[in-house]
């Protein structure tokens, strides 16, 4: 404990900022937790807290990595129990029925758990959410009905017995290689959990559970992701199955029934979603609750899981350790108010560059581009040319089609007719992450700020989807920017410090294309007047080409170089602003002023 | 071979009924609120249960009287159910939190029919005798399948087209935040769609228990097989589910004949993971609700 608690002030920064996540600690705590039941049931002597703390430590592993499925990946899987079940199962068919040595055995028990995960991970590619769902547990039904009708391999209801005495026999102060592997196992397991979150894998895979299309446009593949998060579970729970075997020394389908599955589901909601200390809490109360310290109630545990986990769901989502980490978070929160986050102060750094001055070479071209939703024809054979380093103002009533065609754009749909090239590249049928690979970087309407990762980890998304190195005036501006924010939240941010927040993330990412989706939407007149100073900041000193989807006329007026008028999918006219400020076209819309 | 062809059609569109009218129930709430109901297997167990108490070997007026009793039994059931459920979803922005409590719902449910009524299948025996189709024989709860399952398509078809409630659960499928902008009563018209849903079921394992397994365990599989056939037909689409369903059931018969009845679900499984790698909107589904 009192390490965790320097290793927290060391992690806060020298202004003594509370720390932003507590999963270090957390992990930190949850060691010495397993480490305590892990060690001193074999310390005492007591066999049978021994063996029952070895089953509930494998368990815990298995719930580490549900837990990193259920929340840093986004997936439900209700099949765990599954992928632990052939783990075990498989081990004890070669182990315990050919005599294979117990090494080989275990990886031939990995292989086939990794085989079972990627029957999760192939549908993952494609659909995610329930239908996931409903395939991990058709697949916990059909396990334990596999196992008894498949008994010339399994030998079906008998079971499997292994004597492994050798992993029993006790070493030091009462303990054996099993215990202490066992013990070591889901530590290693939260350690695995808590780098991948600090990753860069880690990071995309949470964007791309939180947001699917902002991943995209950061060069994520979340059906990648996905594929990846259950192969990782998989490996990581079928491990937890090679335990099992030598701490049960038997396996029958009975073992591996659906109610197992459930067991690490409903750990993680009661135990807390997402927090590292989740699990440990989670299976020490809906297994051993019913199992041990209710004993007596034995038939009544499933109905104990129901009820816990209904409650917990209806009483305190967040469950046991995400409720106290909550009213951590609350009491240590410290918002910077309006001014929370700035970047004139981080962009002056880049301040050395000469003005530059929109070039000849188009770099986004638009050739009879045509995008219909069924009947509606959103984008009517667009022709579009946009120059490097010139700010194109796309305007247009609702409905004209110029946020479509900004979705097609950046991939996330796609022409029905005609095409478009990025930097004299056809990318008609090029997706959206390939697109962002291309150095686009994009803003929503709303922007996506997630409030789980602190404001530097949001901005670093940025970083993560870089293609290639980046310049050393973006390394020392991501230095500076980590210094300030890497413990703050993101949560207390207004509109337009969010907005500002997805910007950054454009210019970290190095885009040297960026579209913006009617930026200036909700921000105030001040926020508005900086805005359009860092836009041209952005085309004039860093040389980025924009286009921009803005309603806000004046502004438009006052920072585009080139204006393309849009009207029910068609564009109507296109120039620069004093020519269009006298297009016919154009006159209608400032009727009663400059605002749209 | 000509007759096991028959057997494998008939009982696999009958059994297959079942699942689409498990799908339908899916679908309606699905419409309404965005939830799958994972206990809505459970739900229908409890109809065959409701056979079992209420009008096991009983003659027709008194089975017929008892239908719509059971239906409104287990419609009442799912109505509080998806209060509970939809509660914490009034405040939360995570909307997770139905998957866990539906899945501990069922959980719920089957613990306590285990607890009360123990882990074996019940026999119930209904009134309508069994007949023959080209000389073989065929309970009768497989015509009351079949039947059921067109007549819940129809009455919903016109429920939700021609009727005010209908076309405002209707409208809540097509845009939730317009629907309330609209003034409509969306709590409440939410709660409606789990009764019907709840409606549906409980007639539905009433009429089928004889020919269905009448047991605490049961209830996932028939969610799960009834899930497979919303999604081969396409989830949200009724129509879907008269292939759907079917198409699951003989899969399902074809599988226990041709390699033994343990291996159904399996084959269940592997359907569900090959539509969704395929064409995961179904055979009948708009690809613009696919979230991908």
């Amino acid at each position: 404990m009192a390490m965790s608690e320097t290793m927290a002030a060391r992690e806060g920064g020298a202004r003594g900022k509370p720390r932003f996540s507590s999963d270090l600690p957390q992990m930190l705590i949850g060691f010495v937790l397993i480490a305590i039941t892990g060690f001193v049931p074999s310390i005492l002597g007591n066999s049978y807290w021994v063996h029952t703390f070895q089953l509930v430590n494998i368990y815990i592993a298995a719930s580490v990595f549900q837990n990193f499925l259920f929340v840093d990946a986004g997936q439900k899987s209700f099949g765990q129990g599954v992928l632990l079940g052939l783990g075990a199962y498989v081990t004890a068919i070669f182990f315990g029925l050919h005599d294979w040595p117990f090494l080989l055995a275990a990886l031939a028990g990995l292989g086939a758990a990794t085989a079972g995960g990627l029957l999760f991970a192939f549908p993952a590619l494609r659909v995610q959410y329930f239908h996931l769902g409903f395939v991990t547990l058709s697949a916990a039904i059909v396990f334990p009905q596999l196992l008894m009708s498949l008994d010339k391999w399994t030998n079906g209801i008998n079971g499997i017995s292994v004597s492994m005495p050798g992993l029993h026999q006790e070493w030091f102060l009462g303990l054996s290689p099993l215990t202490l592997m066992i013990a070591v196992y889901p530590m290693i397991a939260l350690a695995i959990h808590y780098a991948i979150r600090r990753s860069r894998l880690g990071r995309d895979m949470r964007v791309a559970a939180l947001s699917p299309e902002a991943a995209r446009s950061l060069g994520i593949r979340p059906g990648v992701m996905r594929f990846i998060a259950f192969i990782i579970a998989a490996i990581g729970t079928g491990v937890c199955g090679i335990l099992y075997l030598p701490a049960v020394s038997f396996v029958s389908p009975q073992g591996f029934n659906v109610e197992l599955s459930f067991v690490f589901f409903f750990a993680v909601v009661v135990g807390g979603r997402g927090q590292m200390l989740g699990p440990i809490i989670g299976i020490w109360i809906v297994f051993i609750l019913p199992n041990i310290a209710l004993a007596q109630f034995v038939e009544y545990r499933l109905l104990i899981y129901g009820l816990l986990t209904l409650l917990t769901v209806i009483l305190f989502p967040d469950g046991i350790v995400g409720s106290i980490e909550r009213w951590r978070a609350r009491r240590g929160v410290t918002g910077r108010g309006e001014q929370a986050f700035r970047v004139d102060r981080f962009l002056e750094t880049l301040e050395g560059g000469r003005e530059t001055r929109p070039g000849d070479e188009v770099v986004v071209e638009v050739r009879g581009g045509t995008k219909k939703f069924g009947e509606v024809v959103a984008v009517d054979a667009v022709d579009l040319k946009v120059r490097r380093g010139e700010i194109h103002g796309l305007i247009g009533a609702n409905g004209s089609g110029k946020t479509s065609l900004l979705n097609v754009l950046s991939g996330l749909s796609r022409l029905n007719a005609g095409s478009f090239l990025i930097k004299g590249e056809d990318a008609t049928r090029r997706s959206a992450d390939r697109i962002a690979d291309m150095g686009i970087g994009r803003t929503f309407q709303t922007p996506r700020i997630f409030p789980q990762f602190s404001l530097w980890d949001n901005l670093r998304l940025g970083i993560d989807a870089r293609v290639g190195d980046g310049s050393a005036d973006i390394a020392r501006l991501a230095d500076a920017l980590e210094a300030e924010f890497a413990q703050d939240s993101a949560e207390l941010l207004s509109h337009g410090q969010r907005r500002l927040v997805e910007v950054m993330r454009a210019v970290l990412k190095e885009a040297d294309i960026i579209f913006f989706d009617e930026p200036a939407a909700g921000l105030s007149q001040g926020e508005r007047a900086n805005f359009a100073k860092l836009v041209r900041f952005l085309a004039r000193r860093m040389g980025k080409t924009i286009i921009l989807v803005e309603h806000d006329l004046e502004l438009v007026w006052d920072i585009a170089d080139t204006i393309t008028v849009m009207e029910q999918g068609r564009v109507v006219a296109s120039g620069s602003p004093e020519a269009m400020s006298n297009d016919p076209a154009v006159q209608h819309m400032f009727v009663g002023g400059r605002r749209a | 071979m000509l007759a096991e062809i028959l057997i494998i059609a008939v009982r696999g569109c009958a059994i297959g009924s079942i699942f689409a009218l498990i799908a339908m129930s899916f679908n309606i709430v699905h419409g309404a609120t965005g939830i799958l109901n994972f206990a809505q297997g459970n739900m229908f167990v409890l109809g065959g249960f409701a056979a079992f108490f209420l009008a096991n070997e009983a003659g027709v007026a008194w089975w017929l009287l008892m239908l719509p009793v059971a239906g409104i039994l287990v419609a009442v059931l799912v109505t509080v159910q998806g209060w509970i459920t939809l509660a914490p979803l009034r405040s939360s922005v995570e909307q997770d939190s139905w998957l866990i409590s539906t899945v501990a719902f069922s959980t719920i449910i089957a613990a306590l029919l285990m607890i009360t009524q123990g882990p074996f299948a019940y026999t119930v025996q209904g009134p309508v005798p069994s007949f023959r189709i080209l000389g073989v024989r065929t309970p009768g709860a497989y015509a009351l399948a079949i039947g059921a399952m067109f007549f819940w398509y129809f009455a919903l078809r016109i429920f939700l087209r021609h009727t005010f409630l209908g076309l405002a659960i209707s409208a809540l499928s097509q845009d939730f935040d317009a629907a309330r902008a609209a003034g409509l009563p969306v709590r409440r018209l939410q709660l409606l769609a789990f009764a019907i849903s709840g409606l549906i079921i409980g007639t539905a394992g009433f009429l089928v228990a004889p020919v269905i397994s009448v047991a605490s365990d049961a209830g996932l599989r028939y969610v799960l097989n009834g899930f497979v056939a919303a999604v081969v037909g396409g989830i949200g689409s009724n129509l879907g589910t008269l292939i759907g369903g079917p198409l699951v059931g003989i899969i399902g018969m074809l599988t226990a004949y041709r390699i033994g009845g343990a291996y159904q679900d399996l084959a269940s499984l592997l359907l569900l993971v090959a539509i969704l790698m395929l064409r995961p909107q179904g055979l009948f589904g708009r690809s613009s609700a696919r979230r991908v």
